[in-house]
């Protein structure tokens, strides 16, 4: 279970005469085991901050995220860094990409990092790749020339490539044809199957509806 | 519980009256990578000139702790000193001639790395320098030849070889692709990762390149005036930085 408690978050620009954005206050909801909730909002009003708090790449300013009974809030980098690795997979909005670091590779590293054996790894990549739709011909290729679909399916393997009883969504379905979008869906389908909490912004009513996702509001949230 | 790997406690470095590091304190765990960043002047390289035994502090505490055994770095006769640096620390520079001799072969600046922690016979040095050599890419054809022949980016594997054959517990690397063509330092760069993750290596880094530090490091100290200024996961410091200075630094960066 992920719970957000009474979270503020604001952001202070020095370099712009020092003006102070507030993106929450009070912000408090909850994501259970199994459920698949979507963030709704306009752009800009903080759908990727909350991902981002989650995550511990965004600074929590105020309130607490609790995660397996930890609070994110008061952890220190390293254990945020195996709470990642144990727990927390991230599909971010755009794929970073490394030069000359395979398809196949980026898929693997996440397995290899937490010490499963190459062979392994290899294995359940592959399968994935294929699940996905990804040409055979590609798996050996710097994901850096792929489309931005395939570039979005090779993000989402690394993010779901693990059994991680947490997931955060930044837009899994966006820049996908519609066949792609629907093996998405059906991934996060079967994470939700297994328990996993997750937690995402989905551009699309079509992705929300096939989901069946609690949506939450934060045009609603966090009008104080 | 995991103890840190290295523990530094307010250390501090003066040159005459000019601030080198003031009271930097940071605790590094094992696997771990931390950058450095900071401009010219901002006390990178002395600080990590201090924390591998290239420079002496003026206070503070340096607290190594390998295989659970503390070294109190700044306490210890200077032969058990130089003896821990060999066999326990390495240093990557930023100009591999620095770090490499360039009238021994390749294959004998490795030798002499591994004949410096205890290697004798001859057989292992070369089969082990052969096997490094091909780890860092370069043709195993050119273990025999002088660095002076190879290309920047040659060099500096090799010297990234000569450092890690001997499996120190931390290695030290001072903007280790600073000299290097843009394309040749991709290159590096994406050795250091490979080695980095495959071998588990313990890194610290200095690099103003922000790219650089977000591709390797796991946690960053950002450096002005001699003084950490911010510091936390890299991708956090990066994304969210809190001090003026960092979201100067961070905002200007170029966009391709």
């Amino acid at each position: 279970m992920i719970e957000v408690k009474k979270v503020n978050k604001s952001f202070t620009l020095f370099n712009q005469n020092n003006a102070k954005i507030t993106v929450f206050k009070n912000l408090n909801f909850e994501v259970n085991p199994g459920e698949i909730v979507a963030l709704k909002g306009p752009s800009g009003i903080g759908k990727s901050s909350i991902l981002k708090m989650i995550y511990g790449s965004y600074i929590i300013d105020k309130g607490a995220i609790i995660i397996n009974n930890k609070n994110i809030a008061t952890l220190s980098a390293q254990e945020i860094l195996k709470l990642r690795k144990t727990s927390i997979g991230y599909v971010s909005q755009f794929l970073k990409v490394i030069p000359r670091i395979s398809a196949l590779d980026v898929i693997m590293e996440p397995l290899l990092n937490s010490g499963d054996n190459k062979n392994n790894a290899y294995k359940k990549s592959i399968k994935l790749l294929k699940e996905l739709n990804i040409e055979k011909n590609l798996w050996h290729l710097s994901p850096l020339t792929f489309s931005g679909g395939e570039q979005q399916r090779i993000n989402i393997a690394r993010g779901f490539i693990k059994d991680l009883p947490y997931l955060l969504l930044d837009e899994p379905t966006a820049s996908l044809d519609s066949r792609n979008r629907d093996i998405i869906i059906n991934l996060i389908k079967a994470k939700s199957n297994r328990g996993v909490s997750i937690i995402g912004i989905f551009h699309d009513e079509y992705s929300r509806k096939k989901l069946n996702v609690r949506e939450i509001d934060l045009n609603i949230e966090t009008k104080h | 519980m995991i103890i840190p790997l290295l523990k530094v406690t307010n250390l501090s470095k003066s040159y005459d009256n000019i601030v080198g590091c003031k009271n930097i304190s940071m605790s590094l765990y094992p696997g771990e990578v931390l950058g450095i960043v900071g401009e010219s002047g901002s006390g990178k390289t002395t600080l990590i000139n201090c924390l591998s035994g290239n420079l002496e502090p003026d206070r503070g505490k340096i607290i190594f702790n390998i295989n659970n055994k503390e070294t109190d770095f700044l306490n210890i006769s200077e032969s058990e000193k130089r003896k821990f640096i060999r066999t326990d620390l390495a240093f990557v520079h930023q100009n591999p001639r620095d770090g490499l001799r360039l009238n021994v072969s390749a294959g004998g600046n490795i030798g002499e790395k591994l004949m410096s922690v205890g290697y004798r016979h001859y057989g292992n040095i070369r089969s082990l320098a052969t096997k490094w050599v091909n780890k860092v890419e370069i043709d195993k054809s050119r273990i025999d030849d002088l660095p002076i022949t190879f290309s920047g980016g040659m060099l500096q594997r090799l010297q990234i070889a000569k450092n890690l054959i001997t499996s120190p517990n931390v290695i030290f690397m001072d903007e280790p692709t600073g000299g290097l063509d843009v394309s040749v330092q991709a290159r590096v760069l994406d050795l250091i990762r490979s080695l980095v993750n495959e071998l588990n290596l313990t890194v610290i880094i200095v690099s103003h390149d922000l790219a650089v530090i977000r591709l390797l490091a796991d946690k960053m100290i950002v450096m002005k005036n001699g003084t950490v200024i911010e510091s936390g996961l890299s991708d956090q410091v990066l994304e969210d930085p809190q001090q003026e200075y960092t979201q100067l630094l961070v905002s200007s960066v170029l966009q391709v």
